[in-house]
């Protein structure tokens, strides 16, 4: 059964401090009800990751459905760490094409700003294993701290080169109306910013943004959807980073990039826009290499010579601004990946365009990559 | 001498611990205004300082596995863990079994926190020798531990320091160093003390010297020396309290002893007043040189008051052990100096909301 | 009256905080720490503790600006990738200064505190790891 994408509803990421949890979801959850031309649902699945310990709301999907009036839905929350969006999606798909529902409205929402930075900062710790290693103060960054210097000494990257990787997410992040940070930036700025985890600063970092994402999955395409999902998987890793036989090249990543070729034929290079979960300037080199977009050691180098941005021979890469200047609201990241996916494929993107473009793909590994999520979208044109 | 029981036993491991910070004297006249010659009265040059994720148990957890290494015993082994303190990091839950727990002493081990100012490591060493020579444990282990508290801006502060020093007492055969003698002396006598819930201790300030230090020491040893039929000049090196560098001087030409055979184990002006570690982290420096055969005399004190004396003789088995773990010299040299302010942060003087 | 660090967590968790005790598969032979219930790399459930080497060299390390709260006050915070023998462990590093560090440097396993809860709550100890120091060949 197919899994089309109807109703997309983005809100911009920034801090919303007059907006609730609630409220916030709610805006981009009747957008994309809007979009779709429904108002009722079979199935709400919410995602979030921080909300538990930040907003304090359990049951939130149940909370969240009846808060839209749509009593009567199956409904229940979704949690993979930075990547619950994918894996909402991942669940949304899972429903319709099993025919336990024919239309499912995913929510992602995450505020970040209710809370003073450094308990953000300890909440965030829980990404990594958190029974031993994040008992430590090892922070939100500390872990991307250890992969940079080891990827920079590995490889002979220097710290100016790795500068180019978020320099590009701003570059695109500038014509995107919903990044929180829609600005250009100098690579040259980069090393010189507010240090974070020693050699990663400020701008090697996502910031602590609100927001929320939308989407309306069908099993029919009723009119104008505006993409289909070919295919959302996930593949868990292991618990900590450091059990990999190489810690720059995240197990997890490599078996969904494998799956990809396995089940659609295409690899991660093949497709023409590609939304990455770059929390910080590490993670998504990182990433990227263990996808094939670059070879080891080189995808600052490719992001200076312009290889994933519009005009360059790779997939156009991150064209929302990424995690970086787009946002992480971290429950809601995937979700909005998938949306603004659904509308480059459909060619009603608002922010950087790829004309033409047919193939989406949205990856993130959560934390160090105890899981990575996949999702392609594909137009319907 | 073969017949009491301080015979049977010996020490078989020793270890030493001292932070890495060190606060120069001239950093706390600066601050509080002190005459420039005070600290130099005190014979004090610098102290240690405690780092900020260390406390009592961290270092007294490090000494001991100094010890014990040196020991070469299984942990299992060991069937009694004394910790003397005046800095426990609970006031209430042994800092004992944290130590035994980590070092994998658990669970059939007696474990407790002693308190008598700066001599509960000291009683615990004695009571260890008691236990040990009558059969009831095999080997015990006791620890000094103290990041010392005092009042800022009082003369204590100048003194107070952080350090850790453990020992393995065990059955003589083995031992590095046996027991031929031990004395305790005791009376109440309120030279320094701190109430119940309060940070900081306070002092009788020179009714601490002559009613307490010297008067307990001098009787201890006066007393040992009574007992054993030895004279000062039997010993090849004297080890005292070191509240200051300049008491264990002045009790030595007291009890006639050359300043020579005090020297080596004279720690205080370089690291400050560790308390509980003081005099036995002495002992530790000069367990790092001593020669088979030397005879040591090692007189512990503590406010309120006591003194113990003890005559230990170095055996041959003590070259080989030395190696097996860091001597007091090689904590000596790793050294960090920090200003006021860092040593205020350190120590928890600033009161900040948590 | 609240307390923010679970009592029984810490009670736990104390075999890999305070021993590094780690997990060796008998099925596949490979050690992983923290102890899990099966091991991670083939699933077996026959595993047996080992206790880890307490030396061992930093293979990254990172100085954390952006500390969580309730570390302010060891701030900035070191963090260490360290090898032990054939396992990777994430700890803080304690007794340097940020310029002393280098990736090849050995280091060795120290008891310390790693948090604790405001003024009255339970003290958290655990292994972080220190510059090795000099006359380390005693140091065992």
């Amino acid at each position: 059964m197919e899994v089309y994408i109807t109703g997309v509803g983005l809100t911009k990421v920034g801090r919303h401090f007059d907006l609730g949890l609630r409220e916030l979801a709610a805006r981009a959850a009747l957008e994309a009800l809007d979009s779709a031309r429904v108002d009722k649902v079979d199935a709400v699945i919410v995602s979030s990751t921080l909300s538990y310990r930040e907003a304090g709301q359990f049951d939130l999907a149940g909370h969240l459905a009846g808060a839209l009036g749509l009593k009567g839905a199956q409904t229940f929350a979704v949690e993979a760490g930075d990547a619950s969006g994918l894996a909402a999606v991942e669940a949304a798909c899972s429903l319709i094409r099993a025919g336990s529902a024919g239309r499912v409205l995913v929510v992602g929402v995450d505020k970040l700003t209710d809370y003073v930075s450094s308990r953000v900062y300890r909440d965030l710790q829980r990404l990594y294993e958190a029974e031993v290693q994040a008992l430590y103060d090892i922070g939100h960054a500390g872990v991307a701290g250890l992969l940079a210097r080891l990827y920079m000494e590995r490889f002979g990257v220097s710290r100016d080169t790795l500068s180019y990787w978020p320099a590009m997410d701003h570059s695109h992040a500038k014509h995107n109306p919903y990044a929180m940070l829609p600005f250009a930036i100098d690579p040259a700025a980069v090393p010189k910013a507010l240090k974070v985890a020693e050699p990663l600063t400020l701008l090697d970092s996502f910031p602590l943004g609100d927001g929320a994402a939308a989407l309306v999955l069908e099993s029919e395409p009723h009119g104008d959807a505006r993409a289909k999902v070919v295919l959302a998987t996930s593949a868990a890793g292991y618990p900590s980073f450091t059990m990999n036989e190489d810690p720059l090249a995240p197990e997890s990543v490599g078996e969904v990039a494998a799956r990809l070729r396995e089940v659609t034929g295409i690899a991660p290079v093949d497709v023409d826009v590609i939304e990455l979960g770059d929390t910080f300037t590490s993670i998504g080199l990182i990433l990227a290499e263990s996808l094939g977009l670059s070879e080891p050691g080189r995808a600052a180098v490719d992001a200076m010579e312009g290889r994933f941005t519009l005009g360059g021979d790779g997939p156009v890469v991150n064209p929302s601004g990424g995690l970086k200047a787009r946002g992480h609201p971290v429950g809601a990241t995937g979700v909005y990946m998938v949306g603004e996916l659904a509308l480059q494929v459909s060619g009603e993107y608002p922010g950087l365009k790829v004309d033409g473009a047919r193939r989406g793909l949205a990856v993130i590994a959560s934390g160090d990559g105890s899981s990575a999520h996949l999702v392609l979208v594909e137009g319907v044109a | 001498m073969e017949g009491r029981p301080e015979g049977k036993t010996g020490i078989h491991g020793w270890g030493a611990y001292v932070p890495r910070y060190r606060l120069p004297m001239s950093e706390i006249a600066r601050v509080w205004g002190w005459a420039p010659e005070q600290a130099s009265g005190l014979g004090m040059k610098e102290k240690a300082v405690a780092g900020p994720d260390e406390d009592s148990v961290t270092m007294g957890y490090e000494a001991a596995r100094n010890a014990l290494r040196r020991a070469s015993i299984e942990a299992s082994r060991v069937g009694a863990v004394f910790f003397g303190t005046e800095s426990k990091p609970y006031a209430v839950k042994p800092s004992a079994t944290i130590i035994a727990e980590a070092l994998g002493i658990t669970p059939a081990t007696m474990a407790s926190d002693l308190e008598f100012a700066c001599r509960a490591a000291s009683e615990g060493l004695r009571a260890l020798i008691g236990m040990v020579a009558s059969g009831l444990i095999e080997y015990g282990l006791v620890i000094g531990s103290d990041t010392a508290q005092a009042n800022p801006g009082d003369v204590l502060e100048f003194t107070a320091s952080s350090g850790a020093v453990a020992y393995v007492i065990g059955p003589r055969e083995g031992a590095v160093a046996y027991f031929e003698g031990s004395y305790t002396y005791v009376t109440d006598t309120p030279d320094f003390w701190r109430r119940a819930h309060q940070p900081y201790p306070l002092h009788g300030e020179g009714f601490t010297g002559e009613p307490a230090y010297f008067h307990h020491i001098e009787n201890a040893v006066k007393g040992l020396l009574a007992e054993l039929g030895l004279k000062p000049s039997d010993f090849d090196y004297a080890v005292f309290h070191q509240p200051n560098g300049k008491f264990p001087l002045r009790i030595a030409r007291r009890l006639g002893i050359p300043k020579e055979k005090v020297l080596p184990g004279l720690v205080t002006p370089v690291i400050g007043n560790t308390y509980n570690a003081s005099a036995l982290l002495g002992l530790a420096r000069v367990l790092d040189v001593a020669k088979p055969g030397d005879r040591i005399l090692v007189a512990p004190f503590g406010s309120g008051a006591g003194s113990d004396a003890y005559s230990i003789v170095v055996t041959d088995a003590i070259e080989e052990r030395r190696s097996l773990a860091p001597l007091f010299d090689d904590y000596l040299s790793r050294r960090k100096e920090i200003d006021y302010a860092t040593y205020a942060k350190f120590r928890g003087i600033f009161n900040v909301i948590k | 009256m609240s307390m923010d660090l679970s009592v029984p967590e810490t009670w736990r968790v104390k075999g890999a905080l305070y021993r590094l005790e780690a997990a060796r598969c008998k099925a596949c032979g490979r050690i992983h720490y923290p102890p899990m219930p099966a091991c991670p790399y083939c699933g077996s459930r026959d595993l047996e503790r080992v206790t880890l080497p307490s030396e061992g060299v930093l293979e990254s390390y990172t100085v954390v600006y952006a500390v969580p709260e309730g570390s302010r006050h060891k701030a900035p915070v070191l963090l260490g990738l360290v090898r032990l023998g054939r396992v990777r462990v994430v700890a803080e590093i304690t007794d340097a200064d940020p310029s002393e560090l280098r990736t090849g440097m050995e280091v060795e396993a120290v008891l310390r505190r790693i948090r604790s809860d405001r003024e009255a709550g339970i003290i958290r100890y655990g292994v972080m790891f220190r510059p090795k120091l000099k006359g380390g060949s005693r140091g065992g």
